[in-house]
């Protein structure tokens, strides 16, 4: 399989954008990438697109409503949807696609126009959808599910209500120099530990909020392509993981969980970035710049753990040490996270791979990561859907 | 006399579920005789990898179990989830059942500030409104025991 690079890459700004469709936001961001890249839409020969489950049968398809509007050149054109993990799904596509020599050049797009407020079921069969049963018969929205394991690992580890508050703290310092940020405010301890408690042990700010946005990356093995590129990123790994049986954690949208562990803790996550180290040949310590996927304060710290980051229960010590900052032992979101942007569920895992390329290219201003040469983005999707991209440089 | 009429005005929010005919609430789970394997809802099949499927049954889970965890709901949860009032601020639970399985529930008829990982509680049917014809619509919750 031959090498793939990252040339050019593009966001439309994360934020609330009702009157806009998933189109329009869409064609900014693979327009934005198109230029950074400094090529054609003609040279693009695959679109890898993140479906738009909020858009009908148009969502469904959004490959081919954004080829349209770039021009259609029948190219193989894919949708595809893993939860909150649909861009990492794109993206090793793509590169799968490219690495196998089916083509030079692809594009990899998402984007994700959330409803208002909580995420609702889409269908009404309960015995199809669990989603259905999660709602009418016990009342749990996402959040949920994460206050159930938070307080799992308070009990366990001592996570104090002050550990989960300095996530915030941490993340918010880097949104704040993030000029893309859609949360910009920089809080305090305080402000954060007196937040509206929403689903408790998590506090308003210490869970992310749901955001518009779109992410695009064209990846090309093509010698003129990289040639052209400024400061093309390597992809060292790309992979996907689903859970293990045996998995004790309450997945969304299920109702039970084994009550005997046979699996890690979030086995999908676990999975996929072992996959990816052992691809890319590298170990967690190698890593100098990750971006997780911090839905809440739990996340950020469980995710520590479960990607090798450091030992069980010593996430909370990291973090109180300064050594998930920039400057520490490993930068961890420095774009300012899930927190900072609020998540778009089919771009997500795209900007987190245009972030941590960022990094890699030095154009991350005052939260630049110093000698950032291999950067890796996680992601996590309900019922078991997760991606882990490494990137060199 | 009053039990039995009580008994019979309640109908499920959803059916095949739970279980509250008799003396005490029982969830309604199934287990694969091959691989040992328990799964809530029925339809929710999990084997073991490599499992041939094979003599599944549905089981009635204990009445009565353990708080693995808990978590508070400050919000209202949005539709479908209907109640005749809101219940905010309510409890969730994840309860382990001897069999050897953690089932999540709403926590009613308890004293939230109190909640520990551990306690023992028992499953209850709750009231989440009721219906043109007059019934308690009803789902599987969790009370605290004392």
């Amino acid at each position: 399989m031959r090498e793939v690079s990252i040339v050019g890459v593009g966001l439309h700004p994360w934020g609330k954008f009702k009157d806009k469709t998933f189109v329009e936001i869409g064609t900014v961001a693979i327009a934005n990438a198109l230029k950074d890249a400094d090529i054609e839409w003609n040279d693009v020969q695959a679109i890898f697109s993140g479906i738009y489950i909020f858009g009908g049968n148009a969502g469904h398809i959004s490959g081919q409503y954004l080829e349209s509007v770039f021009g259609e050149t029948g190219i193989p054109v894919v949708n595809v949807y893993n939860a909150c993990a649909t861009g990492s799904a794109a993206i090793r596509m793509a590169y799968n696609s490219i690495a196998a020599g089916e083509v030079d050049t692809a594009l990899a797009v998402g984007v994700d126009i959330s409803p208002e407020g909580f995420l609702s079921a889409k269908s009404d069969n309960p015995r199809q959808d669990r989603d259905v049963l999660r709602w009418r018969m016990t009342g749990m929205p996402n959040p949920v599910y994460w206050a159930l394991e938070c307080r799992k690992r308070m009990a366990k580890y001592g996570t104090s209500a002050e550990d989960l508050a300095r996530v915030k703290v941490v993340l918010s310092q880097y949104g704040s120099k993030n000029p893309n940020a859609r949360y910009k405010k920089a809080y305090t301890l305080e402000d954060v530990a007196n937040s509206l408690m929403v689903c408790d042990p998590l506090r308003l700010l210490e869970i992310c909020a749901t955001s518009d946005g779109a992410a695009a990356v064209i990846l090309s093995a093509s010698p003129g392509a990289i040639q052209r590129a400024n400061r093309p990123v390597k992809i060292a790994a790309t992979t996907m993981g689903s859970a293990h049986y045996g998995d004790p954690t309450l997945r969304i949208s299920a109702l039970s969980a084994p009550a005997v562990a046979e699996a890690p803790l979030l086995s999908e996550s676990y999975s996929a970035s072992r996959a990816a180290y052992k691809k890319a040949g590298i170990g967690p310590e190698d890593v100098d710049v990750l971006e997780l996927p911090d839905n809440s304060s739990w996340h950020y710290l469980q995710y520590l753990e479960t990607c090798g980051f450091c030992g069980e229960g010593e996430a909370e010590k990291m973090l109180r040490d300064g050594q998930t900052q920039i400057g520490g032992k490993l930068a961890v979101c420095p774009s300012g996270g899930f927190s900072s942007f609020g998540e778009a569920v089919g771009a997500q895992a795209i900007w987190q791979v245009v972030e941590a390329s960022d990094q890699l290219r030095g154009r991350c201003g005052a939260r630049q990561v110093p000698n950032a040469r291999l950067a890796m983005a996680q992601t996590y999707g309900l019922m078991g859907n997760s991606g882990t991209t490494i990137l060199k440089i | 006399m009053e039990k039995v009429q009580a008994q019979k005005d309640r109908v499920p929010a959803l059916p095949d579920l739970f279980d509250f005919a008799g003396d005490s609430v029982r969830i309604r789970s199934a287990r694969c005789a091959s691989c040992g394997t328990y799964f809530f809802p029925e339809y929710h099949a999990q084997h073991r990898s490599g499992c041939t499927r094979e003599g599944v049954e549905r089981v009635l889970l204990s009445n009565r179990g353990k708080l693995t965890s808990y978590a508070i709901e400050h919000y209202m949860c949005p539709p479908p989830f209907k109640t005749s009032a809101s219940i905010a601020p309510y409890g969730i639970g994840l309860v382990e059942f001897p069999e050897g399985i953690q089932v999540a529930g709403l926590i009613m008829e308890s004293d939230l500030d109190a909640l520990a990982i551990g306690q023992e509680v028992e499953t209850i049917t709750y009231t989440l409104y009721s219906n043109d014809a007059g019934q308690d619509v009803v789902t599987w919750a969790f009370r605290v025991l004392k």
